[in-house]
């Protein structure tokens, strides 16, 4: 077990150096206008007094290497563009605690309301949960997100009588943001809850349990329910961790203060150590959930181990 | 082939099972009338699409909720199955007191729980044990079904185990609800053939040691010759001849059973080609008017398509649905290749 979580790990470490690798060459490939917000107004001597001051006309293995070297204590840079001179820790460390807060809320929201919903269906298949869930997940998935979260904001800013825009400070106001930001999460839950019990329901040992005399509720809840759960666990971990990144759509709406929006905007300001430390953290992040979804999986699905087994076919 | 009694425990009366399939009503059971003896081990035989799983699911209300009983009756203790609605009503009879082997042992159990716990969850609900002593329980069980190193092995998960270990594990399970009457729903079509035989001495011993009354239900004949007392063969949804094995495999009456014997593979000599019933079931979506095997039989008579054959008793214990058996009828030999049958059973 330790072995293979080592083995991952280090893939991880490869994987994540051969992304950054790549997002840095690319940004040194973009045109120099980018880096300058008065550019036709500068002559040759002080354009290149700048780049030299980023650090853009040395070598890009040289840069590379400076970049690295830093990294290895734990040195993300300084933003260049988007914050002149702030440390980029700063930034994301202020930003980043309410997208977060954010997101593991409307995360709880959607399996809390979700899986319910999901495992009701299942039960009542063709009966009205099914109908009622069905209606949800087709019109969450077939209306564009933007329009019902703009519906959600006017109409339900006017029913709760409050000001359209985020207040930190003010809890009524998390409320529509959080639950816009799960709708969609919620939808997925449930379709995928109520299709992998559909799948369990068919199964023999279910027909077993029958036989064996385990009333019906009961087979739902220990057999059914929790096996159908077991393939919905591995995709928590990301689903948490990409919950820190927040949503693009919903912190501009509401004005959070917010990380979502953060990686476009230094993309579009040409801000090239932002860019590459937020790559490197969405990057990481995204690995790491899968490993800890695929571990998870592990310590809850007997069938599955890291070790070979000797003799295993 | 002991310990059989003259005491019905299962009584089944002109049941008729319909059930709903995209709107068209197939007639699964058509008719049928069974007595099951305390003690006795009744094989039921017969092509897939026979009805001999409907029937025996019907006992305990395994039957998906399409199927229902038309008319008829399972009695039970004074008690008629056929009129049972509610859950509540089959889990006093679901494991309690009838439990059953499923087919396939590599999906009939939980991959997600260790084996004994799911024997545990068995003897929890029908025997109201619990702790240690469901622990001590299911050891013995495991023991008993040929299961060695049982502490370690009720720790292990199905995946764990051999398709012959899993049958085992599912006996035990069966075995935990201390039922009365144990169906096996061909416990032995999904193993390989060197463990088939295994399975069927393990059920037989058991099945003896603990005074059960069993049904088996197999297209496998060379299964039945071996294990039951009786045998009922099944086609179309209908019972056609049931006697004694004895009676059933060396003195069959009906042209089916003849033509079933006729295709086992032993009876088949080098060079010879095997013998195949030519033609398919009857559809049971339509209705079935006179004898259901006449048009697939070569030497059907004019009667059979006209009129359903009544059951016709041969002895006391042999009872045939074939027109052959009316005084009226021509006489037709059984085949020849059948006499070869009783050269199998002597050697």
């Amino acid at each position: 077990m330790l072995k293979y979580v080592l083995k991952r790990l280090a893939a991880s470490v490869v994987t994540l150096a051969i992304v950054i690798t790549l997002v840095f060459i690319l940004l040194r490939q973009m045109p120099i206008e980018g880096y300058f917000d008065n550019f036709e107004k500068l002559n040759e001597a002080q354009i290149n007094a700048k780049l030299a001051n980023l650090g853009l006309t040395q070598p890009i293995f040289v840069q590379l290497r400076n970049f690295f070297g830093k990294l290895l204590h734990g040195d993300l840079g300084l933003s260049s563009r988007y914050s002149v001179g702030t440390p980029i820790s700063q930034i994301i460390a202020q930003k980043a605690p309410l997208s977060m807060w954010m997101g593991l809320m409307s995360m709880a929201i959607s399996l809390l309301t979700g899986i319910p919903l999901g495992s009701a269906m299942a039960r009542s298949k063709s009966g009205f949960w099914d109908k009622f869930g069905t209606v949800f997940i087709v019109f969450i998935n077939a209306v564009p997100a933007a329009v019902y979260y703009i519906f959600i904001q006017m109409y339900g800013t006017s029913l709760m009588g409050i000001s359209m825009l985020f207040d930190r400070a003010n809890p009524v106001t998390w409320i529509l943001p959080v639950l816009s930001m799960s709708l969609g999460s919620t939808a997925s839950y449930a379709m995928w809850i109520r299709r992998y019990m559909l799948d369990e329901m068919n199964k023999d040992y279910v027909r077993l349990a029958r036989a064996k005399g385990v009333q019906s509720q009961k087979i739902m809840m220990r057999h059914v329910f929790r096996n159908a759960f077991v393939p919905m666990i591995q995709y928590i971990p990301s689903s948490i961790m990409y919950t820190i990144c927040g949503s693009i759509y919903i912190e501009s709406l509401y004005s959070v203060p917010g990380m979502g929006g953060l990686l476009v905007d230094v993309i579009g300001r040409q801000d090239n150590p932002m860019v590459q430390a937020l790559v490197m953290i969405y990057s990481a992040i995204g690995i790491i959930g899968l490993l800890l979804g695929d571990l998870l999986m592990g310590v809850i699905d007997p069938r599955i181990s890291f070790v070979k087994k000797e003799g295993a076919r | 082939m002991s310990e059989k009694t003259e005491n019905p425990i299962l009584r089944v009366e002109h049941l008729d099972i319909k059930f709903n399939l995209r709107g068209k009503v197939l007639h699964a059971i058509r008719d049928v009338s069974l007595d099951l003896y305390e003690g006795e081990t009744l094989a039921i035989v017969g092509e897939s699409g026979s009805g001999k799983s409907v029937l025996t699911k019907a006992f305990m209300g395994l039957n998906d909720i399409n199927g229902w009983i038309d008319h008829g009756s399972i009695l039970y203790q004074g008690k008629d199955l056929a009129q049972y609605k509610t859950e509540k009503e089959w889990l006093t009879i679901r494991g309690r007191e009838i439990a059953m082997v499923l087919q396939d042992p590599m999906t009939s159990l939980n991959p997600l729980k260790t084996i004994g716990a799911q024997i545990e969850e068995a003897l929890r609900l029908h025997q109201g044990l619990r702790g240690e002593a469901a622990k001590a329980k299911t050891i013995e069980l495991l023991n008993d079904v040929g299961i060695t190193e049982p502490e370690r092995r009720r720790k292990q998960y199905p995946h764990e185990f051999s398709g012959g270990m899993r049958q085992r594990v599912i006996i035990a399970i069966a075995l935990a609800c201390n039922p009365r009457i144990l169906i096996c729903d061909e416990p032995t079509t999904a193993l390989d053939v060197t463990i088939q035989a295994q399975i069927i001495r393990l059920i037989y011993d058991l099945v003896h040691k603990l005074h059960l009354t069993a049904i088996y239900i197999t297209h496998d004949l060379g299964v039945v010759a071996n294990v039951a007392d009786r045998v009922a063969v099944m086609y179309a949804g209908d019972i056609v001849e049931i006697g004694t094995s004895r009676e059933v495999f060396y003195e069959p009456a009906h042209p089916y059973t003849w033509a079933l014997l006729s295709s086992l593979p032993q009876l088949g000599k080098k060079g010879e080609d095997l013998y195949t019933i030519r033609g398919t079931p009857p559809n049971l979506y339509n209705e079935i008017i006179g004898d259901a095997f006449a048009p697939r039989n070569p030497q059907a008579l004019q009667a059979d398509f006209v009129e359903r054959p009544p059951f016709f008793e041969i002895t006391p214990t042999h009872k045939a649905r074939t027109w052959l058996l009316d005084s009226r009828a021509p006489h037709i030999d059984p085949p020849k290749v059948l006499s070869r049958i009783r050269k199998l059973g002597n050697s």
